[in-house]
């Protein structure tokens, strides 16, 4: 997952930057409006944090461009003044949640779950494609109930692939939401992580649950059947 | 400097009522009517005495002149013969005095003791008259109180010369009673009192027109006013006649002073709010994010941090205000309940509306949302699939801001009636489940008592849940 942080306040920015690399997002930290848009055209991130009170460019402003941009990843807002006023027009003008300051950092990280969650179609929690259900929650994964135990890479590469079950995922796209440091993007890292992946989920090699597209990317090849809501 | 003292001193006041209240003045209506109303009768009053006056000191010289007259034409009718008898005349100037009884009476003495009477005093005691010398008149005399009522008489002296030469002194005397005078003064009397009257009724309903008329922009005032406070208008914004427009320019000044001194208060704090949060994210969330030995400390400082926090979220209510203006509220209520939809779009809400189309909320914008915003959230938090939001605006009389009913209902588990007073409680977290940190309800109860209204929960008769249900009473 890749997420934009705009928060013009360093200590903050520089501590959930920190935080939220631990939990394995890749994190662009940006301290006022204009280095935000900058970011938010260039980079596809899977969800913005953005802090309405910034230097520059307001983070109303902020977030009406990036919407009239096209960009359709979820938006988080923080808000100091806490005011339904700001809340109401931060998510008329395209923001999808609000947080009030000062947040619990946990709060800030199920909020960040839901949201890319519920972007990629998934309403609930809990991402289940046949016998492979993956708790967002917990951030566990089982096959067939039993649990498997994966690094926080191979969760994250597993979830990313699961959020977009059913389509093409680029190597590209991989490397660019998954926290960067954790390789070199022009190594073969990552399809080392891929089949190990497939031999923890697929030992006996039945599910077939990563299918490779040649030259293209990686495709998780088995149906959602979480029995969305609606 | 001055208006920030004059808001908080408003209240007491306002609320140090007098054991007995003082006595309303006078109205101005009243002022008027009670002095033009005596000064009428006096006028009105000086007026008839003045006329009755001079129609009485006429009506006296007229009766003198005729008096005189019939004198002098008895008198030319008088005779004496060469033997010195006077001879009574055999015409009189007026047939009254031929009439027995008419109050028209000539009496004639003579020397030698001659009387005569003219008919109409045969039988009547005129003894109180007496001879004048030749020559000598008495002016109009009278009136005086005889057995025959009250008389008016004129007596005239002459003295007839005999054919020798030998003069004969005579008196005559017209009489008349008063009653015929008077007869014609009171009747005039009544009919100048009708006139006056009739005068003095269409003077005062004139009167009464023309101070209504005058008093017309004193009510428009009033009336501007009420509807400043009831928010329908922003200022006193007809046209005034000279005389006020001092009086309503300054309490325009006063009103635009109160709201800008209000917003000013409200920005003030709304940024202290703000400078204060950031640098309390940044503690809470270093705290939580970096490894603390002492957990027990790590959790003192980020109570003392929500606390701080709480207390910032509650300083910007501003509460009931004299100047307000009308929020429209079904607005407000669709972009709040838009925006909750957004949020909780994972747990599919659906929120019914029956709003009042009219209902108007007398405050500050902000405090609405609050109010609003934080009950729809909670009921959106614990709704599992339903919300209602019924907002009604109570009747009251056209001087009176109407009041207002608001009731948030969700089809959640509800609070149990022994967890109210609980719930109610402040600062007391009745949601630590869901996010949040149960500042929300706080921050309801201090708008709905900034605003002296009231606040009740209960179960939802329709959807089972929780009740939140705020009343605003007319004010």
């Amino acid at each position: 997952m890749r997420i934009l942080l705009v928060e013009d306040e360093a200590p903050l920015r520089e501590t959930l930057a920190a935080r939220l690399k631990r939990d394995g997002f890749a994190v662009d930290a940006a301290q006022d409006g204009e280095e935000g848009i900058y970011l938010g055209r260039e980079v596809p991130f899977d969800l913005a944090i953005i802090d309405l009170g910034l230097p520059k460019m307001s983070g109303m402003d902020l977030v009406k461009a990036l919407r009239e941009d096209g960009q359709r990843y979820p938006i988080l807002i923080l808000t100091a003044r806490g005011s339904w006023q700001d809340k109401v027009e931060g998510l008329k003008y395209g923001a999808d949640d609000y947080l009030v300051k000062p947040f619990h950092v946990e709060e800030l990280l199920a909020r960040i779950n839901a949201l890319v969650r519920r972007a990629s179609g998934w309403s609930k929690p809990i991402l289940a494609c046949g016998m492979i259900k993956l708790d967002t929650t917990a951030q566990t994964v089982t096959v067939e109930g039993k649990l498997v135990d994966l690094t926080s890479y191979e969760y994250k590469v597993l979830e990313y692939l699961m959020l977009h079950a059913g389509e093409l995922v680029s190597k590209a796209d991989l490397t660019e939401h998954i926290n960067q440091q954790d390789f070199d993007r022009d190594s073969n890292v990552l399809e080392v992580f891929i089949g190990r992946l497939r031999r923890k989920l697929d030992p006996e090699g039945t599910l077939k649950p990563i299918e490779t597209v040649r030259g293209r990317g990686y495709r998780f090849a088995i149906p959602r059947t979480d029995g969305d809501d609606e | 400097m001055d208006a920030d003292t004059a808001l908080p001193s408003r209240a007491p006041t306002a609320t140090t009522n007098n054991p007995v209240p003082p006595r309303q003045p006078l109205s101005l209506a009243a002022r008027a009517a009670i002095a033009t109303g005596f000064v009428l009768a006096g006028f009105l009053g000086l007026v008839g005495l003045t006329l009755s006056q001079a129609n009485r000191s006429r009506a006296l010289s007229a009766l003198q002149q005729r008096l005189q007259n019939d004198t002098i034409a008895l008198i030319t009718n008088f005779d004496v013969n060469r033997f010195g008898k006077l001879l009574p005349p055999d015409t009189l100037p007026n047939p009254d005095f031929s009439r027995p009884g008419s109050g028209l009476y000539a009496i004639a003495t003579g020397d030698g003791g001659y009387r005569w009477e003219s008919s109409s005093a045969i039988g009547r005691d005129f003894t109180f008259l007496k001879s004048l010398e030749p020559g000598e008149s008495t002016q109009l005399i009278g009136p005086i109180d005889t057995r025959m009522g009250r008389l008016y008489y004129y007596s005239y002296g002459v003295a007839l010369d005999t054919v020798e030469k030998k003069s004969v002194r005579l008196t005559v005397t017209v009489a008349q009673t008063e009653d015929q005078l008077e007869g014609d003064n009171a009747g005039y009397r009544q009919s100048l009192f009708v006139w006056l009257s009739i005068l003095g009724v269409m003077l005062i309903v004139l009167q009464f027109l023309l101070l209504r008329w005058s008093l017309t922009p004193l009510r428009k005032v009033a009336s501007d006013m009420t509807r400043v406070e009831r928010g329908d208008s922003e200022h006193l914004d007809s046209q005034y006649p000279l005389e006020l427009t001092s009086l309503t320019e300054r309490i325009n000044v006063f009103i635009d002073n109160e709201r800008e001194q209000r917003t000013r208060y409200r920005h003030t704090l709304a940024d202290l709010a703000h400078s204060l949060k950031t640098p309390l994210a940044v503690i809470r969330s270093q705290l939580e994010s970096t490894a603390v030995d002492d957990a027990s400390r790590r959790s003192g400082v980020l109570d003392q941090v929500r606390r701080m926090d709480d207390q910032l979220s509650r300083a910007a209510t501003s509460g009931r205000q004299t100047f307000a203006s009308a929020v429209p509220i079904a607005g407000h209520a669709e972009d709040l309940v838009q925006s909750l939809e957004k949020v909780y779009a994972a747990k599919n809400v659906l929120c019914e509306f029956d709003i009042d189309e009219h209902a108007v909320f007398y405050g500050e914008q902000g405090d609405l949302l609050e109010l609003m915003g934080n009950l729809l959230e909670n009921a959106f938090k614990w709704a599992s699939h339903r919300v209602l939001l019924v907002v009604k605006a109570q009747a009251t009389t056209s001087r009176q801001r109407p009041g207002l009913w608001l009731s948030v209902e969700d089809d959640g588990p509800g609070i149990a009636a022994d967890k109210i007073e609980k719930v109610l409680q402040r600062g007391v977290r009745g949601d630590e489940r869901v996010q949040g940190h149960g500042i929300g309800l706080s921050i309801v109860q201090d708008i709905v008592h900034a605003y002296q209204g009231e606040l009740l929960v209960d179960r939802s008769p329709e959807l089972g849940g929780a009740r939140f249900s705020v009343t605003l009473t007319p004010a």
